[in-house]
C-alpha cells in the first residue's frame, strides 16, 4: 500500500492562490451580477477577471507578522519619544502647526480610505482585487490609528489638536480634503481606484508624504518620522495597486479608455488642488525648510509623472488635461494659500505668522520669477499694518469654488494679478468655479456637484451656530460665534503665532529669553 | 456661457433624485452675492455675502463695501462715479436708488468692480506691478 504524500506547508504562491482564487466561487442561487452590481455600472467591461495580476501576494498570515513587527517598533519610538519630552527638541513650536495641519486633514483621509476600500474590497467580482482592497482597508486604518497615536503625544502640550474630527466635518479649509474623498467614495468601485489607488497614491502621494516627512526629520520630530517609515512599505504596495488597476481596466476593452482618460482628468486635477494645502505647508510653515514647493513639483510631478504618461501613451492614454495648468501653478499656489491663510488665520485652527526676514529671502531665491513681484508687497504691507495698526485678519467669509472648495484666490494662468473666473448655470442656479478643470468637472456631474456642503454658505444657511444663537440674526460677530460651535478657542488655537499660548509655553520650556516675534 | 448642463456622465445604480445645497429659500430672505475688487489682492478672494434682494445699490456702495474693502489704503480714494461695475463679465451701470433685483443680480451673482485709477498698491522695487 503506497502512503499518501501529504505535503505539509504551500509555497507563497499557491498559499495566495489559495486564499484568493481558492475562496472564490460564482453564486448559482442569485445572478453574479446581482451580487456584485457595482463594478459594472460606471460602463467599465471587464471581460476576464483572471487577467488581473496580483500586485503583491500578501496572504493574511505574512500580513500579520509583518504589520505587527512594524507596529511594535514604531510604538517603541513614540513611547521614548514621549518618556524623553521629545516635544521639547523640535525646530521651533512654529513647525507644530504643520502636525495640526496633518491631524486635522490628512489624518481623517486615512480613516475615509479605510471605508472606502472596505467597499470596493466587497463589490469587486474579481478576487484578487477583492483581496488587494481588503488589506489596504486594514492599512488604511492602522495609518489612522498610528498617526493619531503619534500626534496625541503633541495635543498634551499644543493647542489646536483636540477636537479634529469635528473640525474635519465643519471648518471652511478641512472641507477641502474632506469633499475629495466624499467624491471619491460615493464614484462606483472603478473609479475609486482611479481616484486614490492611482492619481492620489500612485502620482501624488509622493508630494504628500514626502515634504510631511522630511519635514519632520528636519525640524527634530522623531516620532513623526518614524510613522512615516512604518507606512512607506504599505504606500508602495498601494502605488502598486494603483497602476495594476489601471493597466488591467485599459487592457480589457477599448471602450473603457475614454471613461478611464476622463477620471484620470478629473482625478488629477482634484489632487492637485487639494495639495495646496501641502504646498504652504512645506513653504511658509516649516522652521527649517526642506525644499521648496516649486522643486518638489519638478521632482516629483514633472519628472515622474512625465515619464508614466509616455508609459501609457500605447493605451491611448494622454495627460491630464489639467497637467500643464498645475505646472504653471508651481510658481504662485504656496503664496496665494498662505496669503489666505493669513488674513483668515483667526477661522483657522493653527497659527499663522507672516515669514521673517531670512526666510522672505528664501522665498525670493526659490520664486525668482513671482516673490518679489507678485507677492512679497503684500506681505511687506501686512508687516507695516502689524506694527501701526496691530495684527490684520480678514472678517468677510470668501468665495469659494463649487468643486474644490478652496477659496477663489487662484489667478489666471497668462496674468497672476486676475483672480480666475468661471461659472455655469444648472437649473436655474449660478456656480462658480476657480478653474476651467473644476468647471469641467462640475459639468460632467452636475447633479453630484449641487449637492456640495459648501462651508460658507452652510454658515450663512445657520449650520455652524450654536444652538443658543438665531441663524436669521447672528448678532454682532458671526464668526465669534461659529467658532465656538466648532470648538475653536480665539487667540489660543489659532490667531498669530506671535501672541499663541503655543510660543510662550515653548520658550518657557526650553528657558527661551527671546521676546515675542522673534525667531529661534 | 451659460449653457444648458445636462447629467449625461453621471451614472447611478438607483434613482438619483436633484438636490440643490443652496436654494435661495436657505438663506433667511437673503440671496447670496459675490463681490470683487479687480486687481486688489490684498483680499486674498472675493467675498460671499448674504444681502436681501431689495437692498439699493447706493447702500451696497455706501453701507456694505466700506465695512469690507475698508482696510485697503486705498478704498478712501475710489471715485465711485468713474468705477465700472459687471455682472460677472456684463458691464452694467447702477442706479443707486434702485435695488439689487432691479439690476438682475440674482442669487449667487458676481458683482465685480474696476476702480481705473487704482490698481492695487504698485511698489518699485519690482520689475512689475505689485497688485494686492
Amino acid at each position: 500500500m503506497d502512503a499518501r504524500v501529504i505535503k505539509k506547508k504551500l509555497g507563497l504562491k499557491d498559499r495566495y492562490t489559495a486564499m484568493t482564487r481558492g475562496l472564490h466561487w460564482d453564486t448559482t442561487y442569485q445572478p453574479m451580477e446581482e451580487v456584485f452590481p457595482y463594478d459594472s455600472y460606471e460602463g467599465i467591461k471587464i471581460h476576464d477577471w483572471d487577467k488581473w495580476e496580483d500586485p503583491f501576494r500578501l496572504t493574511m498570515d505574512a500580513y500579520w507578522k509583518y504589520q505587527g513587527e512594524k507596529d511594535r517598533k514604531l510604538y517603541a519610538v513614540i513611547d521614548a519619544f514621549a518618556q524623553n519630552n521629545g516635544q521639547l527638541g523640535i525646530s521651533d513650536a512654529r513647525y507644530v502647526n504643520a502636525l495640526k495641519l496633518f491631524i486635522q486633514g490628512v489624518t481623517p483621509l486615512e480613516y475615509y480610505a479605510h471605508r472606502g476600500y472596505a467597499h470596493v474590497g466587497r463589490q469587486f467580482t474579481g478576487a484578487g482585487a477583492r483581496v488587494a482592497s481588503q488589506l489596504q482597508a486594514i492599512d488604511e486604518l492602522r495609518h489612522y490609528q498610528t498617526e493619531t497615536h503619534a500626534i496625541s503625544h503633541y495635543n498634551k502640550y499644543f493647542n489646536g489638536m483636540h477636537n479634529t474630527s469635528h473640525w474635519n466635518e465643519n471648518i471652511w479649509y478641512l472641507s477641502v480634503p474632506k469633499s475629495f474623498f466624499e467624491d471619491a467614495y460615493t464614484g462606483g468601485p472603478f473609479e475609486f481606484l482611479t481616484a486614490i489607488s492611482f492619481s492620489f497614491e500612485y502620482l501624488l502621494t509622493n508630494l504628500l508624504f514626502v515634504p510631511f516627512m522630511s519635514g519632520a526629520a528636519h525640524n527634530g520630530d522623531i516620532s513623526t518620522v518614524t510613522f512615516g517609515f512604518s507606512a512607506q512599505s504599505d504606500e508602495s504596495r498601494h502605488m502598486t495597486l494603483g497602476i495594476e488597476c489601471i493597466k488591467f481596466m485599459l487592457e480589457q476593452d477599448p471602450d473603457n479608455v475614454p471613461i478611464v482618460q476622463r477620471w484620470m482628468d478629473k482625478w488629477f486635477w482634484r489632487g492637485y488642488r487639494l495639495l495646496t494645502l501641502v504646498a504652504m505647508m512645506q513653504d511658509y510653515m516649516l522652521p527649517k525648510r526642506v525644499m521648496s514647493w516649486k522643486e518638489a513639483w519638478e521632482m516629483y510631478a514633472e519628472s515622474n509623472g512625465g515619464a508614466l504618461f509616455k508609459d501609457l501613451a500605447r493605451y491611448g492614454i494622454r495627460e491630464p488635461k489639467g497637467w500643464k495648468d498645475a505646472c504653471a501653478g508651481k510658481d504662485h499656489i504656496s503664496h496665494q494659500a498662505w496669503a489666505t491663510f493669513y488674513q483668515y488665520g483667526h477661522a483657522a485652527a493653527f497659527h499663522t505668522w507672516l515669514p521673517e526676514q531670512s526666510e522672505m529671502n528664501w522665498l525670493s531665491e526659490k520664486y525668482p520669477d513671482t516673490f518679489d513681484r507678485y507677492y512679497k508687497g503684500r506681505f511687506d504691507h501686512w508687516a507695516e499694518v502689524q506694527k501701526s495698526d496691530g495684527r490684520w485678519f480678514n472678517q468677510t467669509l470668501p468665495m469659494l469654488c463649487q468643486v474644490c472648495q478652496v477659496p477663489m484666490m487662484f489667478t489666471e494662468a497668462t496674468d497672476p494679478t486676475q483672480i480666475d473666473f468661471h461659472e455655469t448655470t444648472y437649473h436655474g442656479m449660478k456656480h462658480h468655479f476657480c478653474s476651467v478643470h473644476c468647471k469641467g468637472i462640475f459639468e460632467d456631474e452636475p447633479k453630484k456637484y449641487v449637492q456640495a456642503w459648501i462651508p460658507v454658505h452652510q454658515i450663512y444657511q445657520g449650520s455652524c451656530y450654536p444652538d443658543d444663537i438665531n441663524p436669521a440674526s447672528p448678532g454682532d460677530s458671526p464668526v465669534r460665534e461659529v467658532l465656538r460651535y466648532y470648538g475653536v478657542n480665539p487667540g489660543e488655537d489659532n490667531g498669530d503665532f506671535s501672541t499663541s499660548p503655543d510660543r510662550s509655553n515653548f520658550a518657557k520650556w526650553r528657558g527661551d529669553k527671546r521676546k515675542a516675534g522673534e525667531s529661534s | 456661457m451659460n449653457a444648458l448642463v445636462t447629467d449625461v456622465k453621471l451614472r447611478s445604480l438607483g434613482p438619483y433624485p436633484l438636490h440643490q445645497a443652496d436654494s435661495e429659500e436657505c438663506f433667511y430672505g437673503n440671496r447670496l452675492i459675490y463681490t470683487s475688487w479687480e486687481n486688489h489682492l490684498m483680499y486674498a478672494a472675493p467675498f460671499c455675502l448674504p444681502l436681501p434682494p431689495t437692498l439699493p445699490f447706493g447702500a451696497l456702495v455706501r453701507v456694505v463695501l466700506p465695512e469690507i474693502y475698508g482696510e485697503h489704503p486705498e478704498f478712501e480714494q475710489i471715485d465711485w462715479e468713474r468705477t465700472q461695475w459687471f455682472n460677472s463679465n456684463q458691464r452694467f451701470r447702477p442706479d443707486f436708488g434702485k435695488s439689487l433685483e432691479h439690476h438682475g443680480l440674482t442669487h449667487k451673482s458676481l458683482i465685480r468692480f474696476r476702480t481705473p485709477a487704482l490698481e492695487g498698491i504698485k511698489r518699485s522695487t519690482g520689475p512689475g506691478r505689485q497688485a494686492f
